[in-house]
């Protein structure tokens, strides 16, 4: 046992060694200016196909600017990026450009350690007239545009409409109401002789995205001092006749079984509909391109705007997504070579790209006129009523989005309330209440953490 | 003579700098900071900013929460401990049979150790998944109801801990193998002469034989699952509605997501002294019963 013991150590210590000296060899080159190339670093957080069209419009990039040489890096999820930054920025060793998920604003905002690319729109003068302006209102706070959007997407209704010509319901029309589609749902719900069932009408994950998206669509805030954006949220909004009304329906649908609670993942629900188990999702428009590949011509798939209450007004949906943020705390000329790069990933012909690659939406329109991404629409017709979604949304408090700066915590809250409900461990308004409760004190905590 | 009493002294700490030193680095500087975090204020990057005293011990202990997740991980231990070490010995016992080809099963049984936590928890994902998964198909072919392992609070716990118990059978087979390969065969040889029953020989050789082994795999699983973090990180996430709200996934949750540092650090902490008490608990209560050649 004791030999082993020293054995190990020392081969502790040869990993230490090899670690440290691999890490020297990682460090920055000085920043160019006789002739070498400017180097930045970018951090991004998305993976799989999507990190696959990442690296690939970063590799563009490099090889149409001799002069910029950007050093792409994966960083792990959303969460674990935020978290290394956080590390990052008391050792001042921040990346230059980083992908930070919409929920971070507040937080980015509030590190102190970024530089808002309105600086750079400003001083080129940069016309940003083209960019969607629903998009570009999430990512701006007291007038200025602190990141630039990159990857953007909202939800939508997923339905099959081979099954709904089954259940006699109208392939073409698709349930927009609450209420409609907890009637859809049941006449979707397949049942055995004992009445158990054997195919849900709909299959909802837990997702708090989903919340605040309903919220969103009354035009209803999920936090005050107008959902965070007239000044730093002190509270959570969302006990209200709007948010009870969101769970009330959503249980009400899980108590009758029309719809499936498989959890908290939204890949389980998306995997259920495509296997033709469901015949109605609710998911992100960034998974389109998997459920079209999944399904595979085996049954229609139609899509529809996000279901709302029959008496909503105003409202509409939340973009989500990710931006690209510039750091603070590096010489001009990286500053200038980020600003250049992210004008670049932005930029339509990069967009069109991308949209197709992954499904997230264009961020500017001038995209649109790309050739390819005209086909793409020609093949697949159900993006456009995604597109249509956004830009049938009005811009305003609720459909900007909330800002907060303990939005995972929120959102875990949320999650946490709908599990209660659906379990029926709880009803809505306590259990809403108790997690208003919890956001209420980690605000408190957030911002009195921001003073010091 | 004199020289040399105070020599080894040097030498053996001479011996032990380089682990001092990395246990100096990784556990005791993590283990004295993590002291001084949950006695702070923060600021937003997670430094210390300001004495709290105890305020974040007081709030913990008058949270339901923090009961819950120390009640979770406590039923997590004795929900993995015990299946785990009885699976483990059953196996041990089968791979100790001399028969042809008996390495093949050795290592078969050995071969949850070999994979890592992440590519576990993928593989029970899949069989867990309440549309495609495996183990329904199995479940409704009884017939017996189709249960979400992952996503129903009454079985989420238990689902993970079969994975744990899955995950930990390989090392564990293995110590109590070696354990088993270590008793002297003519102890068994007189036994089959005195002609002792075969449950005769495992209750009054092997066990007590064993009973250091034994000892070993339970600390060692004991302190595993009160830590088990990766299933949880990957799988629920601690839901649903907290079922696997386990103490090390809540200081983890609590740390890097609800960035409450000082209540994080307070509560491992409190984790830290719980499996100290514990395993100077069971030393106390169990050595003396464990049988020491």
């Amino acid at each position: 046992m004791k030999k082993l013991w020293y054995r190990w150590t020392a081969v502790l210590l040869l990993g230490c060694l090899l670690a440290a000296s691999v890490g020297c060899g990682g460090q920055k080159e000085a920043a160019g200016g006789d002739g070498k190339p400017v180097k930045i670093v970018f951090w991004y957080a998305v993976g799989g196909k999507v990190g696959d069209a990442t690296k690939e419009l970063v590799d563009e990039f490099n090889a149409q600017h001799p002069d910029i040489q950007v050093e792409a890096v994966f960083q792990g999820d959303y969460d674990t990026a935020v978290n290394k930054l956080k590390q990052a920025i008391p050792s001042k060793s921040t990346p230059n450009v980083m992908q930070v998920y919409d929920i971070g604003t507040r937080f980015m905002i509030d590190s102190k350690a970024v530089v808002p690319v309105q600086k750079w729109i400003d001083a080129e003068k940069f016309d940003v007239s083209k960019y969607e302006k629903n998009i570009l209102a999430y990512y701006t706070v007291d007038d200025k545009l602190y990141s630039m959007p990159f990857n953007t997407s909202t939800p939508i209704l997923y339905y099959n409409k081979t099954m709904f010509k089954e259940a006699g319901l109208d392939p073409e029309n698709p349930p927009k109401t609450f209420d409609e589609v907890a009637a859809d749902a049941d006449k979707l719900t397949q049942r055995d002789a004992s009445g158990k069932v054997t195919r849900p009408g709909m299959a909802l994950a837990i997702y708090g995205w989903f919340f605040e998206q309903f919220l969103a669509e009354q035009n209803s805030f999920y936090a005050d001092n107008g959902n965070g954006r007239d000044g730093m949220a002190q509270k959570a909004a969302f006990v209200s006749p709007q948010g009870e009304r969101i769970l009330d329906w959503w249980a009400d649908m899980v108590k009758k079984g029309s719809t499936a609670n498989m959890g908290r993942k939204t890949a389980d629900t998306q995997k259920a509909f495509v296997a033709g188990q469901t015949a109605m999702t609710i998911d992100s428009t960034g998974v389109l391109g998997d459920v079209m590949d999944g399904v595979n011509g085996k049954f229609a798939v139609g899509t529809a705007y996000l279901p709302h209450p029959a008496d909503a007004k105003d409202g509409g949906v939340i973009i989500g997504g990710a931006s690209l943020w510039m750091l603070a705390g590096h010489s001009d000329a990286e500053e200038k070579a980020s600003w250049e790069f992210i004008k670049f990933m932005t930029a339509a012909k990069q967009q069109a790209k991308w949209h197709i690659r992954t499904g997230y939406f264009p961020v500017t329109q001038e995209a649109y006129d790309d050739p390819s991404l005209k086909e793409y629409e020609a093949k697949y017709p159900q993006f456009k009523l995604a597109i249509e979604q956004l830009h049938n949304t009005p811009v305003n408090h609720s459909t900007q989005g909330a800002l907060l700066g303990v939005f995972t915590q929120a959102r875990q809250e949320i999650e946490g309330a709908i599990e209660q409900v659906l379990n029926g461990q709880a009803d809505t308004h306590d259990a809403l209440q108790k997690a208003a409760d919890k956001i209420d004190s980690a605000i408190e905590r957030y911002n009195q953490s921001v003073k010091k | 003579m004199q020289k040399k009493r105070v020599f080894p002294l040097g030498q053996g700490v001479l011996y032990l700098l380089p682990s001092l030193l990395l246990f100096g680095m990784f556990v005791f500087y993590p283990l004295l900071d993590s002291v001084k975090l949950s006695l702070s204020y923060v600021d937003l990057m997670g430094e210390a900013a300001g004495y709290a005293g105890w305020q974040y011990y007081r709030e913990m202990l008058s949270s339901a929460q923090f009961w819950h997740s120390l009640g979770a991980t406590l039923l997590f231990a004795v929900y993995t401990v015990f299946p785990g070490m009885f699976l483990s010995l059953v196996l041990a016992c089968l791979a100790n049979w001399k028969l042809r080809g008996i390495g093949i099963f050795r290592t078969l049984f050995a071969f949850p150790l070999s994979i890592a936590v992440a590519g576990a928890s993928m593989i029970f994902m899949m069989l867990f998944n309440p549309s495609t998964g495996v183990l329904d198909y199995f479940l409704q072919l009884f017939p017996l109801p189709a249960v979400f392992w992952l996503s129903d609070p009454n079985w989420a716990l238990f689902s993970i801990a079969i994975i744990a118990i899955w995950r930990s059978l390989g090392f564990n087979t293995i110590v109590l193998l070696s354990g088993l390969q270590s008793i002297p065969e003519p102890l068994y040889e007189s036994a089959h002469v005195d002609g002792a029953s075969p449950w005769r020989i495992f209750k009054d050789i092997t066990l007590p034989m064993l009973s250091p082994t034994l000892f070993f795999v339970f600390i060692v699983s004991v302190i595993n699952a009160l830590q088990t973090f990766g299933e949880i990180n990957i799988l629920t996430q601690g839901g649903p509605v907290d079922a696997t709200n386990v103490m090390v996934y809540a200081i983890y949750r609590d740390a890097f997501f609800n960035q409450n540092y000082s209540y994080a650090s307070a509560e491992s902490i409190v984790l830290f002294l719980l499996i100290l008490g514990l395993t100077t608990l069971e030393f106390w209560a169990m050595e003396r019963k464990v049988f020491y050649r």
